[in-house]
C-alpha cells in the first residue's frame, strides 16, 4: 500500500532562505532603539510598586480563595477537589493582559489539562523549529507574531469551566488549530520578502482571501494554499480582542468610513501598516462573503502590484442553479491561472482523494450536530466553533492528520453520549442558537454564557453550512460542487441569495436544535445582517423565541465592550427571563485589556 | 437672438421638469400608466432599462423626493445602511408606490437587495399581479459571466413581463424600444457636450434635472420636451461673466438628489460631469446594436462593459474607473474632482477611500472625498467642505497663472 506523503510537504519547510542580513541587522537596530526608549521612558519606581500591589492583589487573592474553600461543608471541598471550582470570575483582574492563574478543574482534570497544555507546547515548539530564525525575526516586524506567544492563554480562556470528555475533546480540536495556524505561521516567516524571503518556497505559495477556503488547492498537491489576512488579521483578532485597533485606526486616517466592516477594513488597515507579509505567486481574491470583503481586494492589488491577483467571484443567487455554470468556469479559468503563476498541474487524483478526506470530516462534523440536537449535547463551547472555522473549513481535507482527531473526538462524543455526560458541569439551564457574525474580539462568549448563565450555545450560524457530501469520481459533477461549496461557504451561505437564507433559516435551525433563545449578534457594520434586524424580530416574536440582541463591533472593542455585551445578557437573563446566575462571580469583571 | 447675457435665459421646460421630480408617480408616468403602460420600477443601472421600455412597459427608475423621517424603515434595516435602500423602503411603507406594476430588483449590493425584499415581506404594493425579481449581477465582465446575466434577464425579467403582462420581449420588440432610448441618449449627450464649453451654456444643476427626468418618466413622453430644450440650448448663450469660480467633476455612488449639485453650484463650483450612479456617465451613451447577434445579449453585454459601479473588482475595471475619472475631468476641464459617496455604502466606501488617493497621487488631480446622506440640499457641513475645496482650486489656478509648478 502506498505511504501517505507527509503533510504539509516537508520540502515547503527546507526551501532555502535569502535572507537578506543587513537588512535584519537595520531593523533589529531599530527595534532595539524602540525598546531601549521604552525602556528610558519608563517610570521604574512606579513599574516597581505596580509589581507590589501584584503580589498583594495575589496575596490577598490566595487568601481569599483559601477562606472561601476552609468554610465549605465536606462535601463542597470534595466536590471541589474532585471537580474543581466554581467561580470563575475570580480569574480576572483589572487591567491584566491574562488571567491571573491557570484554573483548577479538579485533580484528574487538572492533571489532564497540563498534559494537554505540555502537548500543545510540544507542536508549537516542534513546529517552529523547523525554520525558527525566520519565525522568530517576525516578531521584529509584526505585532501579530507577538500575539500568537499567547496562544495557551487563549486555549485556556475557551476551555474555561469544561470538565470530562468536553474537556477532552476541545483539547484536541485545540491542539487542530494551533498546528494548522504554527505551520502557516512559520511558511509565513520564509516566504515574506523582509524576512525568509526564500524564492524556492514562493514558486509554491497560493495565496487566498481570508474565509476562502482551501479545497482547491486539493487539486495541486505541490503546492500550499495560505489564507493571507487569516493570521496576521483574522485569526489573531479572536485571540487579542486590541490586534486590530492600530489596523483600523490607520485605514480609517487613510479615509476609509468608519461604518464599514472592521473585517476589511483590518485587512486593508494591515496594508496601509505594512503588517502583511509579501510573499507568495498569485493571490486568489473572493466575493465572499459581503459587499465590504469583495472590495478589500482592490487594496491587496494596490499594495502588491507585482503579485498576480484572481478575482473568483460566484453568483450571489447561489440559490439559482441557473448561475452555476458560469460559477464552474469561474473555477476552471481559476485552476488555468495558477497553472499559470505556478507551473504546476491540475491533478484529479490528488483532488479526489483529498475531498474523500473532507467528506469524512464533513461526516463528523455531522455527528457532532446529532449529538447536540438531542438533550444531551456533548460538544459545545467556543473551541468547537473556532476549530469548524479555522481548521475544518480552512485547511478543507489537505491535512491528512486531521482525521485521527476527528476519530479521537468522535470516539469520546458517542462514549460521553451513551454516558449522558453533561457537557458543562451542572450548567444545562437553556438550549440556545448564535445567530449572525460573531464578534471576534470576544471569541469564547458562549463559554461565558454557559458559566454566568447556563445558556448552553448548541450551535452557531456560521457552523451550517454546505453539508453534502461531494463528488469524488464524476470531474464535471465535481467541479460543479466545488462551485457550489463556495458559494455557501462561512457567513456567504446565510448572508446571501436572499433574506430567506438567514431569516427563515433562523427559525428552521431553532425547531430542529430544540432551542428557544437565540444569541442574536448585533454587528453594528454588518449590512447584510443589519437590514433583516426588523425581520428577524417581528417574526421572532411571533414565534414566541427569545432573541437577546448583543451589540458589537467585530474587530473593534472600543464601539462596543465585552462587558457591555455581557450586561446586555444579564439585564435580559433577570428581567425577562427572571432567571438567577449560576457562578455570580463572572457578572461584573473587568477584562477591557484581557487579550 | 439672444445676445451674451449677465444671466442665463431661463429655459422653457426647467420648472415643468423640476415639478415632475416632486414625486415618484408623476404626471407623465400617471399619463403613461392611463394609456396601457405597464409601470416598471428599478434602481440599479445593472437593470438594463432599456429592456423596461420593451414593448407597452415602462421604466422609472425609483426616487423618493421629499423625504423626510426614515424611522420605520430604520426599524426594519437600521441606522447603519444605506439611506437611499431606507428611503425606498420607508416611502413604500407609506403606499408612495402603489403605482407600479412590478419592481425589477436586481442583488448587487445588499441594501438594495433587502430593499426589494422587504417591498415582498412587507407587502408594499396590493395589486395583484404586482411582483418584485431578484437577479443576480456578477461581479466580473467575461464571456460567462455574460452569458449567465443574459439569462438573468432572459428568465427573471423579459419572461416574467410576458408571463404576467403578456409583453412581446423579441428580439424586433427589443430593437425598436433601443431605437427609442438612443434617441433620448443622444439628446443627452449632446446636452452633456455642451458643459465642456469655457463659457457653458448650461448648468450642471440644469442638466442633472434633465438627466434625472430621462430616468424617472417614460421615454416616449419625455422625449418631446428633451428636443425642445436641446433646440433651445443650441441658441442659449452664454454669460458674459461665469458666475462659477472652478469647474468638478463629480464621481461616486447614487445621486438622485439635485440639491446636491445645486449646493455645489452655490458655493462656485460648476459640475461638469456625473460620473455616478442616476449620473449621465454611465447611463446615456447610445447602445450600438448589430443585425447579427441577438439584442438582449448586445444590450447586457453594453451594460457590463460600460458600467463603472465600484462593485466590479476585476483589475481591469479598477482600472477602467480611474481612466474614466480621470478622462472625464479632463474632457471637461475640470479644476478637480469630488469623489462622494452615499453613507455607509461599502461598495463606494472603500473604492472612495482609495481612488481618491490614487487619482490625486498618479492622475494629479486636487481632490475632495466626501460621504453624504440622501437628502444634501442644507447640509452645512458639505457646503463648507465643497468651499474650502473651490478656494485651493482657486489658489492653485493662480499659482499655475503665477507660473508655480
Amino acid at each position: 500500500m502506498e505511504k501517505t506523503p507527509k503533510y504539509p510537504n516537508p520540502a515547503l519547510y527546507r526551501a532555502k532562505n535569502n535572507i537578506d542580513w543587513k537588512a535584519q541587522w537595520k531593523n533589529f537596530k531599530e527595534v532595539a532603539g524602540i525598546f531601549g526608549g521604552m525602556l528610558k521612558e519608563t517610570d521604574w519606581k512606579k513599574f516597581g510598586q505596580d509589581w507590589v500591589e501584584t503580589l498583594k492583589a495575589d496575596g490577598k487573592r490566595i487568601s481569599e480563595e483559601y477562606r472561601a474553600f476552609a468554610a465549605c461543608t465536606p462535601e463542597e471541598k470534595l466536590e471541589a477537589i474532585r471537580y474543581g471550582e466554581k467561580h470563575l470570575g475570580r480569574l480576572y483582574r483589572e487591567g491584566c493582559f491574562a488571567p491571573v492563574r491557570r484554573e483548577w478543574r479538579g485533580v484528574k482534570d487538572t492533571i489532564y489539562d497540563f498534559y494537554e497544555w505540555a502537548r500543545l507546547w510540544g507542536v508549537l515548539l516542534t513546529t517552529f523549529s523547523k525554520d525558527l530564525v525566520p519565525a522568530l525575526n517576525s516578531a521584529l516586524y509584526y505585532r501579530w507574531m507577538i500575539s500568537y506567544f499567547c496562544c495557551h492563554s487563549f486555549m485556556d480562556k475557551n476551555l474555561m469551566g469544561l470538565r470530562g470528555s468536553n474537556l477532552r475533546m476541545s483539547h484536541e480540536l485545540t491542539l487542530c488549530m494551533f498546528r494548522y495556524a504554527a505551520e502557516n505561521l512559520v511558511l509565513l516567516a520564509k516566504g515574506d520578502a523582509k524576512n525568509g524571503n526564500s524564492a524556492e518556497l514562493n514558486k509554491k505559495v497560493v495565496l487566498f482571501d481570508e474565509m476562502t477556503m482551501s479545497q482547491i488547492m486539493g487539486g495541486f498537491p505541490d503546492l500550499i494554499g495560505i489564507p493571507y489576512q487569516l493570521f496576521p488579521v483574522f485569526m489573531v483578532s479572536e485571540m487579542d480582542q486590541l490586534i486590530c485597533v492600530p489596523y483600523i485606526d490607520a485605514v480609517e486616517s487613510f479615509g476609509l468610513p468608519a461604518d464599514t466592516c472592521p473585517v476589511p477594513s483590518s485587512e486593508c488597515g494591515s496594508l496601509v501598516l505594512d503588517a502583511l507579509p509579501h510573499m507568495g505567486s498569485c493571490f486568489i481574491s473572493s466575493s465572499m462573503p459581503c459587499d465590504g470583503s469583495v472590495m478589500a481586494s482592490s487594496y491587496v492589488a494596490r499594495r502588491f502590484p507585482d503579485l498576480p491577483v484572481y478575482h473568483l467571484c460566484f453568483p450571489v443567487r447561489y440559490e439559482d442553479e441557473k448561475t452555476l455554470d458560469a460559477a464552474v468556469q469561474d473555477v476552471k479559468d481559476c485552476i488555468r491561472f495558477v497553472e499559470e503563476q505556478t507551473g504546476a498541474k491540475w491533478n484529479w487524483d490528488a483532488y479526489f482523494e483529498s475531498i474523500r478526506r473532507f467528506n469524512t470530516e464533513t461526516q463528523y462534523e455531522l455527528q457532532k450536530w446529532e449529538v447536540n440536537k438531542t438533550n444531551y449535547p456533548q460538544l459545545i463551547g467556543p473551541s468547537v466553533e473556532l476549530y469548524r472555522k479555522w481548521n475544518y473549513e480552512m485547511d478543507g481535507g489537505l491535512d491528512p492528520r486531521t482525521i485521527k482527531s476527528c476519530k479521537k473526538v468522535d470516539k469520546l462524543l458517542m462514549k460521553a453520549y451513551e454516558q449522558k455526560e453533561e457537557a458543562w458541569r451542572n450548567k444545562m439551564r437553556y438550549r440556545a442558537i448564535v445567530w449572525s457574525c460573531p464578534p471576534h474580539y470576544y471569541a469564547n462568549f458562549s463559554n461565558w454564557l454557559a458559566n454566568c448563565w447556563g445558556v448552553n450555545v448548541v450551535v452557531e450560524m456560521e457552523s451550517l453550512n454546505f453539508t453534502k457530501p461531494l463528488e469524488t469520481e464524476d470531474k464535471d459533477e465535481a467541479l460543479r460542487d466545488l462551485a457550489r461549496l463556495y458559494e455557501r461557504m462561512v457567513m456567504r451561505r446565510h448572508t446571501n441569495g436572499g433574506y430567506h437564507n438567514v431569516v427563515t433559516e433562523l427559525w428552521k435551525q431553532c425547531e430542529e436544535w430544540n432551542a428557544n433563545i437565540v444569541i442574536m449578534w448585533q454587528h453594528v457594520a454588518c449590512k447584510n445582517m443589519a437590514t433583516v434586524q426588523g425581520i428577524l424580530d417581528e417574526q421572532g416574536r411571533e414565534l414566541g423565541l427569545h432573541l437577546i440582541w448583543i451589540p458589537h463591533d467585530l474587530m473593534d472593542p472600543r464601539t462596543v465592550s465585552r462587558r457591555t455585551m455581557r450586561d446586555t445578557v444579564s439585564s435580559y437573563m433577570r428581567t425577562v427571563m427572571n432567571a438567577e446566575p449560576i457562578d455570580e462571580s463572572l457578572l461584573d469583571f473587568a477584562d477591557d485589556v484581557t487579550m | 437672438m439672444q445676445k451674451e447675457g449677465v444671466t442665463l435665459k431661463d429655459l422653457k421646460h426647467l420648472i415643468y421638469f423640476e415639478s415632475l421630480l416632486e414625486d415618484a408617480n408623476n404626471e407623465l408616468v400617471r399619463q403613461a400608466h392611463e394609456e396601457g403602460g405597464v409601470t416598471l420600477g428599478y434602481t440599479c443601472f445593472h437593470i438594463p432599462e432599456v429592456l423596461l421600455n420593451v414593448d407597452r412597459c415602462f421604466s422609472v427608475r425609483l426616487r423618493a423626493p421629499k423625504t423626510g423621517s426614515l424611522d420605520i424603515a430604520t426599524y426594519y434595516m437600521s441606522n447603519y445602511t444605506c439611506d437611499y435602500a431606507r428611503a425606498l423602503v420607508e416611502r413604500a411603507i407609506e403606499g408612495g408606490y402603489q403605482f407600479l406594476d412590478a419592481m425589477i430588483g436586481v442583488d448587487a449590493c445588499s441594501a438594495m437587495n433587502r430593499a426589494m425584499e422587504h417591498f415582498e415581506i412587507l407587502n408594499v404594493n396590493e395589486k395583484p399581479d404586482f411582483f418584485v425579481t431578484h437577479t443576480d449581477m456578477p461581479l466580473k465582465v467575461t464571456d460567462y459571466y455574460i452569458d449567465s446575466y443574459v439569462e438573468q434577464m432572459r428568465v427573471n425579467v423579459l419572461d416574467r413581463l410576458t408571463e404576467v403582462f403578456g409583453v412581446d420581449t423579441s428580439d424586433a420588440a427589443l430593437r425598436a424600444a433601443v431605437r427609442e432610448h438612443n434617441e433620448m441618449c443622444a439628446i443627452i449627450s449632446e446636452i452633456g457636450e455642451m458643459r465642456k464649453a469655457e463659457k457653458p451654456i448650461i448648468t450642471g444643476y440644469e442638466f442633472h434635472i434633465m438627466n434625472l427626468v430621462s430616468y424617472t418618466c417614460p421615454t416616449r413622453l419625455i422625449l418631446p420636451y428633451l428636443r425642445e430644450t436641446l433646440v433651445e440650448l443650441k441658441t442659449r448663450k452664454p454669460d458674459s461673466k461665469s458666475p462659477f469660480r472652478a469647474r468638478v467633476a463629480i464621481v461616486g455612488s447614487e445621486i438622485d438628489d439635485p440639491s446636491l449639485t445645486k449646493l455645489i453650484e452655490d458655493v462656485g463650483a460648476l459640475v461638469v460631469s456625473d460620473r455616478y450612479c442616476f449620473g449621465s456617465t454611465p447611463g446615456r451613451e447610445v447602445i450600438e446594436l448589430n443585425d447579427e447577434e441577438d439584442a438582449l445579449k448586445q444590450i447586457c453585454r453594453h451594460y457590463m462593459e460600460v458600467g463603472e459601479c465600484a462593485r466590479y473588482i476585476s483589475d481591469e475595471k479598477v482600472q477602467q474607473r480611474r481612466d474614466t475619472a480621470d478622462r472625464l475631468a479632463r474632457e471637461f476641464h475640470a479644476d478637480g474632482i469630488i469623489y462622494e459617496q452615499m453613507k455607509y455604502c461599502d461598495y463606494w466606501g472603500f473604492e472612495r477611500a482609495l481612488a481618491s488617493h490614487v487619482v490625486h497621487e498618479e492622475y494629479g488631480w486636487p481632490v475632495l472625498s466626501i460621504d453624504r446622506v440622501y437628502s444634501n440640499g442644507s447640509s452645512g457641513q458639505l457646503r463648507t467642505r465643497v468651499q474650502a475645496f473651490v478656494e485651493s482650486l482657486e489658489i492653485k489656478r493662480i499659482q499655475r497663472e503665477r507660473g508655480a509648478v
